[in-house]
């Protein structure tokens, strides 16, 4: 697939969002097991697109872009759709919704996501952004597939960015870590358009007085927005979408789900001695084995 | 149904750094090369363990590779390819896995189409590359994989078998852990059965997590055959463009510490009062901090400063995280799921504190101090001050 992109300097970005457990205190319900109840846990915008919406945000602030946020989901994803306009001034949303869609693994996900792009401003989408990974799916998997499909240059990981709406250009920072080795700051820059997965440490910074003023309007907007935001909303299914229905939900999932246990007990390493919290003599003992081990000698 | 001939090898996407190989693609070898011996004696065949490497200058890396298990090394030296860029090394490796020229420098190639099983590593460079090129050659990718099991398996699907119970030949059970650390979850990636939509799903692919699995020794003696691979590159597959690189160290540094204080969702009576506590004791032993995966998602709500020193992703112990080995470990409030011990086992002294004592992490530690945070590391403190070395004598 051709890539597409506005020839002017308009700057039309997209987020892709996801409802997700609340994982926070209060609203998040575990089992006994110590596994997530899911029944009983409350869902939200996930705290990663929550992140990617800040990042189109900056957008619309810095760049004065219009802004579109898709998610994939049954009707209740709206909420997620609501949540993120409140944080990017969305001037759409876009649920994408459809039976055939459950079950779908990323390459599934990513296709409906890939269709539900190619549909907003007709097309011509410079920035889509999406979050690091899902808080439960935890794959990091779909944006990166919505990407290839898209036929967008993938920039992941990204710290920091900003484009230059006359050249066309993003230039991007990009957190790598490579586990066992350092990290690495990576400069990038590359042709619109492009599709970027935002790092969790990402933070937009409004250094200028007319940056400032915009934010506090565009915040203000995205109050009175999100109120209203039906009137926002365009829900998609299969047929609107124009999506082949063997690519998407079960039948274009390459992946299973063949099996969930409990992880089996590891063998006990240590033998550990037990120790009364409260007895101040065991206390003392076991703060003297510290010290030792930590190469110290205790001179009296 | 096509032959199984079709799909074969194993390939393994190498990551290095100029040429030093980062140590989860030896991980990767390892495994795959215990997995393919398992595959070729039960199955009576040949299939390949192939590492595939894209750089500049790698010609040394391509016969170290060999001698940590590798049979094939595919190697592709270009200048363009000295810094990983997700575009173009998705076209190369993508190009690689379709090539039946290049596996017929190595094997009977006649009837291959792509390879059978594929291997990335679950960092920021693994997790995306292996998404764009499964993405380009349409089939499944599971991550964060931590066991791989190949077998015969009966399957009944939904969607798959039509409800219809078949057998799935050498197939590769990827086993990954949950959010939780509690749970594991097998994913597969089968071909469509379905009379409704029938589509082969190969090659059946994964992204490892680092320091998983074991790397075997270096022998010297193995042999194996390095193939020059020449990619096509298109001018628009090169316009991301490389600015800069720098080497950046985290503000968090487990290594020069010789303790590393954790603590978990234990703290949720009192979050702020009790993350100070442990950073108090931290202090104290002029320990590293560091958390518990589920930390990481911000569970409780706390100060600003709080949230963003302590509770943050570059702070977890455990497989999500860093693999950690300080002399002394103090894990506060962490139950102990598999995937922090794995962080942390290595430890020489582990001392935990955990009002129940039928938390696993009590088969982990040395010391299990029974209690309540709030109440055992005033205590802790207090004897740390009194006891405090008036001579250190370095070992």
């Amino acid at each position: 697939m051709t890539a597409t992109t506005t020839t002017t300097n308009d700057l039309n970005v997209a987020v892709i969002v996801k409802l997700e457990p609340d994982f926070s205190e209060g609203n998040v319900s575990y089992n006994a097991d110590g596994t997530l109840n899911r029944a009983e846990t409350k869902s939200i915008l996930g705290p990663h697109s929550a992140i990617a919406s800040n990042a189109a945000f900056y957008a619309k602030v810095k760049y004065g872009a219009r802004v579109a946020v898709g998610t994939m989901g049954p009707p209740i994803a709206e909420s997620a759709l609501q949540q993120a306009q409140l944080l990017c001034d969305a001037d759409e949303l876009h649920l994408y919704s459809d039976r055939i869609f459950a079950g779908a693994d990323t390459l599934a996900t990513a296709e409906v996501l890939r269709a539900g792009i190619s549909k907003v401003e007709g097309g011509k989408v410079d920035v889509v952004f999406s979050g690091h990974r899902a808080s439960d799916g935890e794959t990091g998997q779909t944006g990166p597939q919505t990407a290839w499909k898209l036929g967008y240059t993938f920039l992941g990981n990204v710290v920091d960015y900003n484009v230059d709406l006359e050249s066309r250009l993003v230039r991007a920072k990009r957190l790598i870590s490579l586990q066992g080795f350092y990290d690495i700051i990576e400069e990038v820059e590359a042709p619109l358009p492009v599709f970027i997965s935002i790092d969790p440490s990402y933070k937009a910074f409004f250094n200028t007085v007319s940056q400032r003023l915009a934010f506090e309007k565009y915040q203000k907007e995205a109050k009175l927005r999100a109120e209203n935001y039906k009137q926002f909303l365009k829900v998609l299914n299969t047929q609107q979408l124009g999506i082949d229905p063997k690519l998407v939900g079960l039948p274009g999932s390459p992946t299973i789900v063949y099996k969930v246990e409990r992880i089996p007990k590891a063998k006990a390493s240590r033998k550990a001695e037990v120790i009364d919290g409260a007895n101040r003599e065991q206390i003392a003992r076991v703060v003297s084995n510290m010290y030792e081990a930590l190469g110290g000698m205790v001179i009296k | 149904m096509k032959s199984s001939s079709n799909y074969q090898h194993l390939y393994v996407v190498v990551e290095h750094e100029d040429g030093m190989p980062v140590p989860v693609s030896l991980e990767m070898l390892g495994e795959a090369r215990r997995l393919m011996d398992g595959f070729n004696k039960k199955y009576s065949s040949d299939e390949k363990v192939v590492a595939v490497v894209l750089g500049h200058n790698v010609r040394k890396l391509c016969e170290e590779l060999i001698f940590y298990g590798a049979d094939v090394v595919i190697c592709v030296d270009s200048p363009e390819l000295q810094h990983m860029r997700n575009l173009i090394d998705t076209k190369v490796i993508s190009q690689i896995a379709r090539s039946r020229e290049l596996v017929a420098k190595f094997s009977n190639a006649s009837e291959f189409i792509k390879p059978r099983y594929m291997f990335f590593a679950a960092d920021s460079i693994g997790r995306h590359m292996s998404s764009t090129v499964l993405a380009e050659l349409e089939s499944g990718l599971a991550s964060d994989i931590n066991k791989l099991v190949i077998s015969d398996l009966e399957i009944k699907h939904e969607h798959k078998t039509k409800g219809q119970s078949m057998k799935y030949e050498k197939t590769l059970e990827m086993y990954r852990p949950d959010f939780s650390g509690f749970l594991w979850t097998t994913i597969l990636c089968l071909d469509n059965r379905n009379p409704a939509n029938e589509r082969e799903y190969h090659p059946q692919a994964c992204s490892i997590i680092p320091g998983v699995f074991a790397q075997i020794e270096r022998d010297t003696s193995r042999r194996g055959a390095i193939v020059e691979y020449v990619p096509k590159f298109d001018e628009k597959d090169l316009r991301v463009r490389v600015l800069d690189r720098k080497i950046v160290k985290s503000a968090v540094d487990f290594d020069s510490h010789k303790a590393v204080v954790s603590f978990g969702k234990g703290v949720k009576d009192s979050p702020e009062q009790n993350i100070k506590l442990v950073a108090e004791l931290a202090k104290e032993i002029e320990a590293e901090v560091g958390i518990s995966l589920p930390i990481s998602k911000k569970p409780f709500s706390v100060s600003e400063s709080t949230n963003s020193n302590y509770m943050i992703p570059d702070r977890v112990v455990g497989t999500s995280g860093r693999k950690v080995a300080p002399l002394l470990y103090i894990a506060v409030g962490i139950s102990g799921a598999m995937q922090h011990i794995a962080g942390m086992k290595e430890s020489g002294f582990i001392v935990a504190i955990n009002p129940d004592e039928n938390s696993p992490i009590k088969d982990e530690c040395d010391v299990f101090i029974k209690g309540r945070m709030e109440d055992v590391i005033p205590l802790l403190l207090e004897e740390l001050r009194k006891q405090r070395p008036t001579i250190e004598v370095k070992k």
